[in-house]
């Protein structure tokens, strides 16, 4: 099998869901000295990309790119310990979680899940997440990128109290705002002084990547 | 006393109303509700007179339900006041709440399904707050005003119990597996439903926000959602009590489906068309005020929005879905006013 056969079949193994098969494969890719960097970046990658536009288009469910994202991982598992290292750029470090008094966790999940797929190095700090938490976190990992969740208008305005505080203490400019959820827009966002607000989790990672020249 | 201009209108109790309603027998105006549960009006500024947590104290949570009606209009008792309650006694992890923040599940049960299922036994009435809730009710009970018993879902209460993402993917991954765990909440809710019916409740609620057709997909909304519903609905009708369901998110796939489930009344969130609705349902319609709207808007466009309603034919107006506990007294009343001031 050639190299260009067995990326393809990997990316359509993944979106068909068969877990056994895409593993089988990796090892293969292992067997034919394939790079692990083009493994990923051109089998498991674009195959998750492949899912998420499904998912846009409402072919597939959150079960499906649930299940995919496992057979993504279970992939990425194979071939991840032979990366040569100097092949890669060092990930975009994204501090994530769902702001407090809100548990709804589902989308914030999700972008986490499409954010590690597409390489990012994510630090999720779960849901009904104290304010105070999201900068403790991003100083001590030293992250690129704060992302922010919620679903509910009560609770959107601690958005705000987590960018004002990071003013106050001079250091709003270390990082990048990004914030999302069903009340939030891109009027909110800039309102509150965020630097990007994306409707969904695939436009978040096109973003995401742009913002800091990755595309 | 001077006849108000209601009184001399329609000599209907509010519970006459809304259960003519729900037969689908005409009335002088809809009936403006707020069921509990899920959708509550339990806000902020409704409980400043409340000492104890209304989600946990029974004085508290009949004077809650008591006070949603007196302050802001709303036609009905409804109790419970969040969506934690089937869900508690299963071993998951509850904040239970204060008058800011609605209760939520803070830790997920971690053990397996089989465990979850073998070693825990549910019994309604002895299980903290189903047993409140069910003595909520009958406190309530009463001649003139509906009193609302208010379920959660399998599917919402079963991803409150164990990670919803586990969960999910269990219907792809193993979905006889999940199908069990559904069946075994699905039956101890029911026998919640039926306890609530015995202590009065005129009417029973069903609200299941993660089972939509846009998490879901329609496909698995049939498979794993309506045939619970079915049973559900079938059951509580053995006591010639109505139910109604709410739908949360686009319903426009799995519309077709809830035909079949007998149920009374569906209501839908502010992005369904309830003129669409209207033509594919065979059921009567609640809906479907924008709940962001009656959080963060003005009152003239909160009337002008409930007049819309009105116009595209609801039979019971409601909330849209779940309201937030910042929202206005001010603003639930612009609602219920403009909805008893008439057409
Ligand atoms: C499922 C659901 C639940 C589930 C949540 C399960 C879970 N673990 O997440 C359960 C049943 C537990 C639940 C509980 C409650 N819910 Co609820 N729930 C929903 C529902 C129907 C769908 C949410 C969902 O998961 N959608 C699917 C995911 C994939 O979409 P998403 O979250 O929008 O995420 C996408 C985008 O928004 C974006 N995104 C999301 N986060 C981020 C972050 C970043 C950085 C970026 C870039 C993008 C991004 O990308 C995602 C994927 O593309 C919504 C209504 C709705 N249609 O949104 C109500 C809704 C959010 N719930 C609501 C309410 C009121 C509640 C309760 C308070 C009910 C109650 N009375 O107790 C409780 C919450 C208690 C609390 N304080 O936390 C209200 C909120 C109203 C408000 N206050 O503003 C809503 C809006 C319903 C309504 N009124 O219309 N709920």
């Amino acid at each position: 099998m050639n190299k260009e056969t067995i990326l393809k079949e990997i990316r359509e193994s993944l979106v068909e869901m068969e877990e056994e098969k895409v593993v089988e494969l990796c090892e293969k890719t292992l067997e034919l000295n394939i790079p692990a960097y083009e493994t990923i970046t051109e089998g498991l990658i674009p195959g998750m990309d492949e899912v998420s536009r499904l998912y846009e288009e409402e072919e597939y469910f959150l079960p499906e790119v649930l299940v995919c994202s496992d057979v993504m991982n279970a992939g990425l598992d194979i071939v991840k310990p032979h990366l040569d290292k100097s092949s890669m750029q060092e990930p975009i470090k994204v501090v994530m979680g769902v702001v407090e008094g809100d548990t709804h966790d589902i989308g914030k999940n999700l972008v986490r899940i499409m954010m590690e797929a597409s390489g990012m190095e994510v630090h999720d700090l779960g849901r009904d997440v104290p304010l105070e938490r999201f900068i403790e976190k991003a100083e001590e990992v030293n992250a690129d990128l704060i992302g922010m969740s919620t679903l509910m208008t009560t609770t959107m305005d601690g958005m705000k109290t987590v960018i004002d505080r990071l003013s106050e203490r001079n250091i709003r400019n270390k990082y990048k705002i990004l914030v999302g959820g069903g009340p939030i827009s891109q009027n909110f966002a800039d309102r509150i002084g965020a630097d990007l607000y994306t409707k969904d989790a695939s436009e978040a990672v096109r973003r995401v990547k742009e913002i800091f020249g990755r595309a | 006393m001077v006849p108000t201009i209601m009184q001399k209108r329609s000599n209907l109790t509010e519970k006459e109303r809304l259960l003519k309603v729900l037969k689908g027998e005409a009335v002088d105006r809809p009936p403006v509700i707020c069921p509990g549960g899920m959708m509550n009006a339990s806000v902020t500024e409704v409980l400043k007179d409340i000492e104890e947590n209304h989600n946990i104290d029974l004085d508290a949570m009949t004077a809650a339900a008591k006070a949603v009606r007196e302050i802001t209009g709303f036609e009905n008792y409804g109790v419970p006041f969040d969506m934690t309650v089937e869900s508690e006694p299963l071993g998951a992890k509850i904040d239970l709440g204060d008058k800011f923040i609605e209760p939520r599940v803070t830790e997920y049960n971690n053990k397996s399904i089989e465990d979850i299922i073998q070693n825990y036994k549910v019994n309604p009435r002895d299980s903290h707050r189903m047993g409140i809730t069910i003595q909520a009710v009958e406190k309530l009970k009463n001649d003139e005003i509906p009193v609302i018993g208010n379920i959660t879902g399998h599917i919402s209460t079963a991803t409150s119990i164990i990670d919803p993402l586990y969960a999910l993917k269990m219907l792809r991954k193993d979905p006889d597996k999940i199908y069990r765990f559904f069946q075994f909440i699905h039956d101890y809710s029911k026998e919640y439903a039926v306890e609530m019916i015995r202590a009065g409740a005129d009417i029973i609620a069903i609200s299941d926000p993660t089972a939509t057709g846009e998490i879901l997909g329609a496909k698995n909304f049939e498979r794993f959602a309506i045939p619970f519903y079915k049973d559900m609905i079938a059951t509580i009708h053995q006591f010639h009590v109505p139910v109604i369901i709410h739908i949360c998110g686009n319903a426009n796939t799995i519309i077709d489906s809830l035909n079949d489930t007998g149920v009374d009344a569906v209501s839908f969130d502010s992005m369904v068309n309830m003129r669409f609705a209207k033509s594919k349902l065979t059921t009567r319609l609640m809906g479907n005020v924008n709940t962001q709207l009656l959080h963060t808007g003005e009152q003239g466009k909160i009337e002008s929005i409930t007049k819309n309603c009105m116009d595209s034919g609801v039979d019971i107006v409601s909330p849209a879905c779940g309201l937030s506990m910042a929202t206005s007294v001010k603003n639930l009343r612009a609602m219920t006013e403009f909805v008893k001031r008439g057409i």
